[in-house]
């Protein structure tokens, strides 16, 4: 599984954040490695040093305004400097964890709502009772948002404890052609993106890392055989989608409107020229059938400029789709 | 005295500790003229408007992180802003002492955490996190191969977000389907719900003088957040909203003709709540006729809509403007794109 930097303090607030959690924690740990504090908080260590002598040189004025020792907070000097380690001495004004923010403990919340459906959260008296705690834990109360529990199926539980007993899968996969054919997986990972749910794995007809939408799958089995050497030694990338050398690029117009919703097909060095409410831009993408599908859902949205091959694809889609209707007429006067 | 650099964590570190440790509270220039990073710039009796533009800013960079930064107002000296003092009661600064939670509870919520990993929450749930971390509950049974995630990528979602937690009034242009020019919308916020992977406001149009919800999808440039206040009349709007869009979508009832075997048949049929009528034909559910539109132009020749009408006409409409703009070929890139 791929190690992924911690993300660290972003902005001031984040820094506070990161100051307040810290007093309470070295509080109720009397001597702790510096590096201990880093994993606990997902920080670097050297965030963590950094916090901790911004502490120690913090507290309150005092009657003097004068920031005078004993109104501030202190920390074991030589336990830092010799063995890396944080003792906190003396502590001022605050000892406890803060409350949560409105939009913390909503994103709890609504995060726990998305993920409803899952076996663990099967209890709802104890979700509910969850919950009730988050929103007691803020000073005003959560905000207003809320995510409708993603509807997961018990393909899902199948490919979580494959993953866990890092075991292969095989299952019957329609492409985006049309084309099924039964694959033998590696299962790495699930994710999702709002309400389309992946698998990432180790194809073994492919012999490379695939993603999988789960509802394309069929008639999936886990066969208990232990995953291949390849797939242990898979770092997977970051994006769900990753390019090939094979991928096609196309280039489009895009209403400015829909560009975000299409963005996971423009590649990251594609130019994008704004032309009034247009953007001429690229989409890459694996072959034909998908760009037709992809186009075809953002009707008068996204419209390929070249090749003209692939314009002719899409219109020729959508000429076909159009004749279904005509087709269903046809035959309803017919019989009239 | 030359003025050290304070960082903008440390000025407002202090002034947590400041507002934590008074119990009375403390007025503006108490609070200039003694706390780090702003005592150093204090001018006694001279003019301190920048000084107290930065302090309006840190109030409200505090407050954000859930601290209750209180102003008590003195009694016998009412409306002056000057005597205004500010203070944060210890009691509601600290969580709650009963609030714990189980190693099981600990591993959800940090789940329940990275489903944002972009935008706006995903510093929110780090935050939480971070603070969590300090009861000291260890989360049990990582969650090894298993990343969910909510996206929030629509330029409206975080003017929205901080509109409805300031309760300000917010302004935008919005197109429903079907219409060629976007109307303006005036508009109290009171909950961003995400329903079938769509994010929508719920809202109180004041236009309309009644409650709406908008798709964000279809909001047309950046959202005003303005000035203006509103009061809230009612609690639990987000789970009214996500109620109410769930009742449109049991109600609404599309019979589709899908070719068998194709990407339309195995992805359709494994939608949520899909039935097969009994001569083979494909009955979903939906919330949004213009979405599920989109959603079955994409499949092309693969779908045919036998009912109802206006999604039949819908799609059709879509499939028609699909095949003029791709038709012809391309002349001097003379493609307008919203034909």
């Amino acid at each position: 599984m791929p190690v992924t930097e911690p993300a660290g303090p972003r902005d001031a607030r984040d820094k506070l954040a990161l100051l307040l959690s810290l007093i309470p924690y070295l509080l109720d740990n009397a001597s702790v490695p510096v590096t201990e504090v880093a994993a606990a908080f997902d920080v670097t260590p050297k965030q963590v040093r950094d916090a901790v002598h911004l502490i120690a040189v913090s507290g309150l004025p005092g009657e003097s305004h004068a920031y005078l020792p004993g109104d501030l907070f202190d920390i074991d000097w030589d336990e830092l400097e010799e063995h890396d380690r944080i003792a906190l001495t003396h502590t001022v004004a605050i000892d406890d964890t803060p409350r949560l923010s409105s939009r913390e403990a909503a994103a709890l919340i609504a995060g726990l709502q998305y993920l409803s459906s899952l076996p663990e959260h099967a209890d709802r008296d104890a979700m509910a009772s969850l919950m009730a705690k988050l929103e007691r834990g803020t000073a005003s109360g959560a905000a207003q948002v809320a995510v409708a529990p993603a509807a997961l199926r018990d393909t899902v539980a199948t490919i979580r404890s494959a993953i866990e007993q890092r075991t292969q899968l095989v299952f019957d996969y329609v492409s985006a052609r049309g084309d099924s054919e039964r694959r033998t997986v590696d299962p790495l990972r699930i994710e999702s993106v709002n309400d389309d749910w992946y698998l990432r794995g180790w194809c073994h007809l492919r012999e490379a890392v695939r993603t999988f939408r789960l509802d394309r799958i069929d008639h999936l089995v886990s066969t208990g055989q232990p995953i291949s050497e390849h797939a242990a030694r898979v770092v997977l990338p970051e994006r769900l989608f990753q390019g090939s050398a094979e991928d096609l690029t196309v280039s489009v117009d895009v209403a400015a409107a829909a560009l975000p919703l299409i963005a996971d097909y423009i590649p990251d060095d594609a130019t994008k020229v704004q032309d009034g409410d247009v953007v001429h831009t690229k989409v890459r993408v694996a072959h034909y059938h998908g760009l037709k599908r992809l186009v075809a859902r953002f009707a008068g949205q996204v419209t390929v400029t070249a090749p003209q091959d692939a314009r002719d694809v899409v219109a020729e889609w959508a000429r076909a789709g159009s004749a279904r209707y005509d087709d269903a007429e046809a035959a309803a006067a017919a019989d009239a | 005295m030359s003025p050290q650099k304070v960082s903008v964590e440390e000025r407002l570190f202090s002034l947590v500790l400041t507002l934590v440790a008074t119990e009375s509270g403390l007025t503006k220039s108490e609070i200039l003229s003694s706390v780090q990073g702003y005592n150093s710039r204090y001018r006694e009796g001279g003019d301190n408007s920048a000084l107290e533009r930065q302090f309006e800013r840190d109030k409200d960079d505090i407050r954000e992180l859930g601290i209750p930064l209180e102003t008590v107002e003195d009694p016998g000296d009412r409306g002056n802003n000057q005597s205004l003092r500010y203070r944060i009661p210890k009691t509601a600064y600290d969580l709650p002492s009963d609030i714990t939670f189980s190693p099981q509870e600990m591993a959800l919520l940090r789940l329940a955490a990275t489903v944002w990993r972009e935008g706006s929450l995903s510093a929110d749930s780090r935050r939480a996190i971070m603070k969590l971390r300090t009861l000291g509950v260890e989360a049990d049974d990582p969650l090894v191969g298993f990343a969910p995630r909510v996206r929030t990528r629509e330029a409206a979602f975080e003017p929205f977000e901080v509109a409805l937690e300031r309760s300000a009034v917010v302004n935008f242009d919005y197109l429903k389907p079907g219409e060629t020019e976007p109307t303006k919308r005036v508009v109290e916020p009171l909950a961003l719900v995400q329903f079938h992977g769509r994010w929508l406001l719920h809202g109180h149009d004041r236009g309309a003088d009644a409650p709406r919800t908008f798709l964000l999808s279809r909001v047309i440039g950046r959202p005003r957040v303005t000035q203006l206040g509103f009061t809230r009349r009612g609690t639990d709007y987000a789970s009214h909203a996500i109620d109410e869009l769930q009742k449109i979508w049991d109600r609404n009832l599309a019979e589709l003709d899908v070719l068998p075997g194709t990407d339309a048949w195995v992805r359709l049929s494994k939608r949520e709540d899909t039935r097969r009528t009994e001569s083979g034909h494909l009955l979903v559910h939906y919330s949004d006729t213009a979405l599920l539109a989109d959603e079955l132009a994409g499949y092309g020749p693969e779908v045919r809509v036998v009912s109802p009408p206006r999604l039949v006409d819908a799609v059709r409409q879509r499939l028609r403007v699909t095949f003029d703009a791709h038709a012809s070929a391309v002349h001097g890139g003379e493609v307008d794109a919203r034909d």
